[in-house]
């Protein structure tokens, strides 16, 4: 649960590109000896932005999860190679049938007040979220078509949890951190005052909030991996990407992402490790195909030949990206690049457009603010396609205003295109996404209808076995990247800086460098 | 008053940047939405100000975007002189609770916290060029109107109005023709005032994203994109910031050259 | 003057309420709304939507204003939907920040600008009033941003002499009173010197236009004709009565105190009100956004009141007109 919650703080964190050969010499990574780790040291980490809750059934900002990842554990976690591993569970097993999953949980563990971790604690915390009254977004991941998933305890170490039928992405959803029952029973959950004092049992024990500033957490000599390494770690909240990299290069936090212009920069600059490692994300301009302008494929086609995914890489990233063809991620199990690429050819542009009749195509496209990637990105597909008679305009829009035109509930929804990004989760299955039904409502927000993909993405996620997962969604990609319902623009690299003075980390990959937090430390 | 050398600075600045805004078309040597050349040059013959963060010409867009700030501060003061003088006028002049309501309205506008007013509404209808317009426009008319109103009240006493009333003057044409002209010089002061800030607004604005958006450029959006590069370029940041503070300087020199003319003895700076 | 006071007070009533009913009706009409603060595109809308209900969005807008004014007659004005506390526990919460830094800037202000506006009217047209005039002009025109980007370029990034954000450093809250306070002063003086310089240069203004009316007016003149020495002209008659508008002036600043400079706090990540209510707005976290917005009013009429005040204490002409 750590682990996810500082990927996703991590990947969300920042995107950058690789450097073109430049005056400055790139140094090698120079981490650490664990002989010299101070036992009395202090991490101090940056958060992008300001705290809601401490508490991971609530919390739906990347900022408050970084802070339960120290303080929470799950039922399970993943590991560098983005496996589900157990966490609180020591092991699971699936009935025949693939409807009940049974999880046998570790003994011994305790909470930070010291009571100890129970069954009870973990039907807690899925009766919490499934509570209609509770303020949850996550919800939603443990209703499958309707029916709720009901969690019993069998006896103080295990748990069962009760599917109406299999679904393949229901272990990736057990990495939720867990509340203590003896501590919330009774309370109104949206509002307790544990939500600015949280106890878990998680590798870090909370010490204090100050209100805009920091948090900061102390080691929990009790836990369960064994006794963390640093004493103590600081988040401080510094909400703007600039200062956070002026506070790192002047040591006043440990950890940063870094923007492609100061890839160079900070790779050459002493003291400062810098990591790149491919994300679970990308970047796509969304057609709504409820809009007459887009209905015909030939116009999404064309569009998608009069893109040329490596100006736009090199322009905005400096390479520390790739373009990108089908909706999943490199990094992933499923992944296959078996798809049409439509490589760039603007000829073959202008033919589609004059083939499907079209003269004097003009669309906006929507995108957010506060992402310069993607607006920039707008800019560039603005010229871009101009050179092939197409006129865009673009409106950059707050994220709110942009969200509720986006997920509007009504039938069509008031756009043309949208630049905008999903970050994966670690689980394949994109029905929310792609599935016929998940339109008005839900995330197919342009109004995609393939039986086809609708066939496959149900195949996909009641399939158990991997192996055969895999080919599934390797035709899915197929499928869908033919109709070019969005057309793929890139996938992002994360990069990170860490200061030399911080070792323990795991290897590079999109959980992140801090997945294992017990084992990180500072030299003096 | 164009004896005062600050002042005349300030005319002379003001006209030359007006007269680029309204050649922006044959001045500017770039289209400035294109990506002409690389991102991020310095200064230079070929570019004047270097190039953007995208390869933009920073030149054009600067060129382009005093368009901008002048026609957002323009209309803008426009708006709120309308609003300020009818509502200042008609309260100064009939007294009474025709005073007391639309002072009452005032204080309730001025107990807004201007800057939740403008965001909201900003975020309430799109952000664009328009809105900005108005949006300044509606939250910046109660100095105006206090200002009015106090002439007014002044004013009305004199015989010459008296007369008017006498011989059977609407009040409308009492208040448009007979006093107006003469309350006009604190207002013209008010309007030049008016305009620096408006178009500080407009740059805070959209600085934040809430005002004109890019790629439209406008100088306070060109010093949003230009954070980020501090360091490595700070002439993104550098170029537009001087520009605004050129423009704004120039209205407080103009304002305060004919604050001057008009009545040496108060030498007041306003608020 | 009780009389004054209480009917002052009364007129307070029928302004916050205009003010709340504005308020609430402008942020309801603003497209968007409190769930779009769950930024995670992975959230199912279905949840979106539950959550709303459970916040009470799904009533007509009026039945929820007046849900809300019943509730804040009994003193509660709600909670936060980002954190479910209070709302006015987050308002106080973020205030000492704000004081922390307005009350020193305008102490700082006010100590550098009276002396400098008094000898620009003392010394008028001179060099140096010519001087201290240009850069008032361009202290006024300067966006406040861009100063405080220049700043935090010159003195933190380029120099390292000072932090770059943030209001202490990390860790330090274990550190003695002596060493913490130093470190506060650290952080506080690029906002502080930014807010500073932009102040004085209105001000400055301010005070030597006061200045020179008071210097102007008939009295100065026959403090002069009756062979005063020039020093006791300037403090013991003119300074006091220039003093005046100074302290109108204080008044009507005083929500700006409260309020908080948002944009200085957003560039130097100083946890403030300011940027409290802006973020409220961008959340549309609405019993935040009402509770600020009746804050603030509260305040800028407060200041008002006590501005009057205390004007007509410090001008016996006025309070004698008072019958």
């Amino acid at each position: 649960m750590i682990k996810q919650a500082i990927a996703v703080f991590l990947l969300l964190l920042c995107l950058t590109g690789c450097a073109a050969p430049g005056k400055l010499t790139a140094k090698a990574i120079k981490l650490p000896d664990p002989a010299q780790a101070d036992p009395n040291g202090s991490l101090i980490l940056a958060l992008g932005g300001e705290i809601s809750v401490i508490n991971p059934v609530l919390s739906t900002d990347t900022s408050s999860s970084a802070v339960e990842g120290v303080i929470f554990n799950g039922l399970t976690t993943i590991n560098e190679s983005l496996e589900v591993i157990p966490e609180l569970a020591s092991s699971w097993t699936v009935s025949p049938d693939g409807k009940i999953w049974t999880f046998k949980l570790r003994p011994g563990v305790k909470w930070h007040d010291g009571q100890l971790f129970t069954a009870a604690d973990v039907v807690f915390t899925y009766d919490t979220i499934l509570n209609p009254k509770v303020n949850s977004v996550r919800r939603s991941d443990y209703i499958i078509d309707g029916e709720e998933i009901k969690f019993r305890a069998l006896d103080k170490l295990t748990v069962q949890a009760i599917l109406p039928k299999p679904f393949a992405p229901f272990l990736t959803r057990t990495m939720m951190g867990i509340i203590p029952k003896h501590l919330l029973e009774g309370k109104d959950i949206n509002t307790a005052s544990f939500n600015r004092a949280p106890v878990g049992t998680g590798p870090f024990k909370f010490k204090e909030w100050v209100t805009g500033d920091h948090v900061s957490v102390v080691r929990n000599d009790n836990y369960y991996k064994g006794r963390p390494m640093l004493a103590q770690i600081i988040m401080k909240i510094i909400p703007d990407e600039n200062s956070t990299l002026v506070a790192l290069e002047a040591g006043e936090v440990d950890e940063t992402g870094v923007p492609p212009k100061d890839y160079q920069r900070l790779k050459a600059k002493a003291g400062i490790n810098v990591f790149e490692y491919d994300a679970l994300t990308y970047t796509y301009l969304a057609f709504n195909l409820a809009n007459p302008k887009f209905q015909d494929k030939r116009v999404r086609q064309a569009l998608a030949y009069a893109t040329d995914k490596e100006q736009l890489v090199k322009l905005i990233f400096k390479g520390l990206a790739s373009p990108a063809y089908a909706p999943s991620a490199p990094i992933s199990w499923a992944y296959s690049d078996a798809v049409e690429k439509y490589s760039y050819d603007p000829v073959k542009a202008r033919q589609l457009l004059a083939e499907a009749g079209v003269k004097n195509l003009s669309f906006t496209i929507l995108t957010n603010q506060g992402n310069k990637e993607r607006e920039k990105a707008a800019v560039v597909l603005q010229q871009q396609f101009k050179k092939v008679g197409v006129k865009v305009d673009i409106r950059v829009m707050e994220w709110s205003a942009l969200l509720k035109i986006v997920n509007s509930p009504q039938a069509p929804k008031d756009f043309d295109a949208v630049l905008m990004g999903w970050a994966l989760g670690l689980d394949p299955d994109a029905y929310s996404i792609w599935h016929s039904s998940q339109y008005p409502t839900g995330f197919n927000f342009i109004d995609y209808k393939n039986p086809a993909v609708d066939r496959l993405l149900a195949r996909g996620r009641t399939t158990l076995d991997q192996a055969q997962r895999k080919k599934i969604y390797a035709q899915l990609w197929q499928v869908i990247a033919a109709d070019q319902p969005y057309i793929f623009l890139w996938y992002p690299k994360s990069v990170v800086a860490i200061r030399e003075r911080v070792g323990g980390l795991s290897r590079p990959g999109p959980a992140g460098l801090m997945l294992n937090i017990e084992k990180l430390f500072v030299t003096k | 008053m164009l004896k005062n050398k600050l002042t005349v600075f300030g005319l002379t600045i003001l006209t030359l940047f007006a007269i680029v805004a309204l050649l922006a078309p044959i001045i500017a040597p770039y289209n400035p939405n294109e990506i002409v050349d690389t991102e991020t040059l310095a200064p230079s013959a070929q570019h004047l100000f270097g190039t953007d963060d995208l390869g933009r010409d920073i030149f054009s867009r600067a060129v382009y975007g005093a368009r901008i700030s002048l026609t957002v501060g323009l209309v803008a003061v426009i708006l709120a002189l309308i609003i300020g003088i009818l509502l200042g006028a008609v309260a100064g002049y009939f007294g009474g609770w025709v005073d007391t309501l639309v002072s009452r309205f005032i204080d309730i506008m001025l107990a807004f916290p201007s800057i939740f007013l403008i965001l909201a509404i900003q975020a309430m209808l799109t952000p664009n060029i328009y809105n900005v317009m108005i949006v300044i426009g509606l939250t910046s008319w109660m100095g105006v109107a206090r200002l009015v109103r106090g002439e007014y009240l002044k004013i009305r006493e004199l015989s010459y109005v008296e007369a008017a009333q006498a011989i059977g003057c609407s009040p409308w044409r009492i208040i448009f023709r007979h006093i107006l002209p003469n309350a006009q010089a604190p207002i013209i002061v008010a309007a030049t005032l008016g305009m620096a800030g408006a178009i500080l607004t407009e740059s805070s604005l959209s600085f934040l994203g809430l005002g004109v958006q890019p790629p439209t450029p406008s100088w306070g959006n060109m010093l949003m994109d230009a954070q980020a590069y501090l360091r490595d370029a700070p002439w993104l940041a550098i170029i537009p910031g001087i520009l605004i503070l050129l423009t704004v300087l120039s209205f407080y020199l103009i304002g305060e050259g004919l604050r001057q003319a008009i009545d040496p003895r108060q030498d007041y700076a306003g608020s | 003057m009780k009389s004054y006071l209480r009917q002052r007070l009364i007129q307070f009533i029928p302004i916050i309420l205009g003010v709340s009913l504005l308020s609430f009706f402008v942020m309801h009409l603003a497209p968007g709304d409190p769930t779009a603060l769950f930024s995670d595109p992975n959230v199912n809308p279905i949840e979106l939507a539950r959550i709303r209900a459970n916040w009470g969005l799904d009533k007509p807008i009026v039945v929820q204003y007046f849900y809300w004014l019943g509730n804040v007659v009994r003193g509660d004005f709600g909670t936060s939907y980002t954190t479910g506390q209070p709302v006015l526990q987050e308002i106080l919460a973020r205030l000492p920040a704000t004081l922390m830094l307005m009350i020193p800037a305008y102490i700082l202000t006010l100590l550098i600008t009276i002396p400098l506006g008094v000898i620009c009217a003392v010394k008028k047209e001179s060099w140096f009033d010519n001087l201290v005039t240009f850069f008032s002009f361009a202290g006024m025109a300067t966006p406040s941003f861009w100063l405080g980007l220049v700043l935090m370029l010159v003195f933190a990034v380029q120099l390292h002499w000072l932090p770059a954000v943030g209001m202490y450093e990390s860790g330090i809250t274990g550190a003695s009173l002596f060493v913490r306070g130093f470190d506060f002063i650290r952080h506080l003086i690029l906002p502080l010197s930014t807010m500073v310089l932009l102040s004085l240069a209105g001000i400055t203004r301010y005070q030597r236009a006061a200045m020179l009316e008071v210097l102007g007016q008939d009295f100065i003149r026959t403090a002069r004709a009756k062979g005063l020495p020039e020093r006791q002209v300037i403090f013991k008659h003119a300074l006091k009565n220039a003093l005046i508008p100074i302290v109108t002036l204080i008044g009507l600043s005083l929500p700006d105190l409260f309020g908080g400079a948002f944009i200085i706090e957003t560039i130097f990540a100083w946890p403030g009100m300011g940027r409290l209510g802006v973020m409220a707005i961008f959340q549309r976290n609405y019993p935040l956004i009402m509770g600020i917005v009746i804050f603030s009013a509260v305040l800028i009429m407060l200041g008002n009141l006590l501005a009057d005040m205390a004007y007509a204490w410090v001008d016996p002409r006025i309070r004698y007109a008072k019958k």
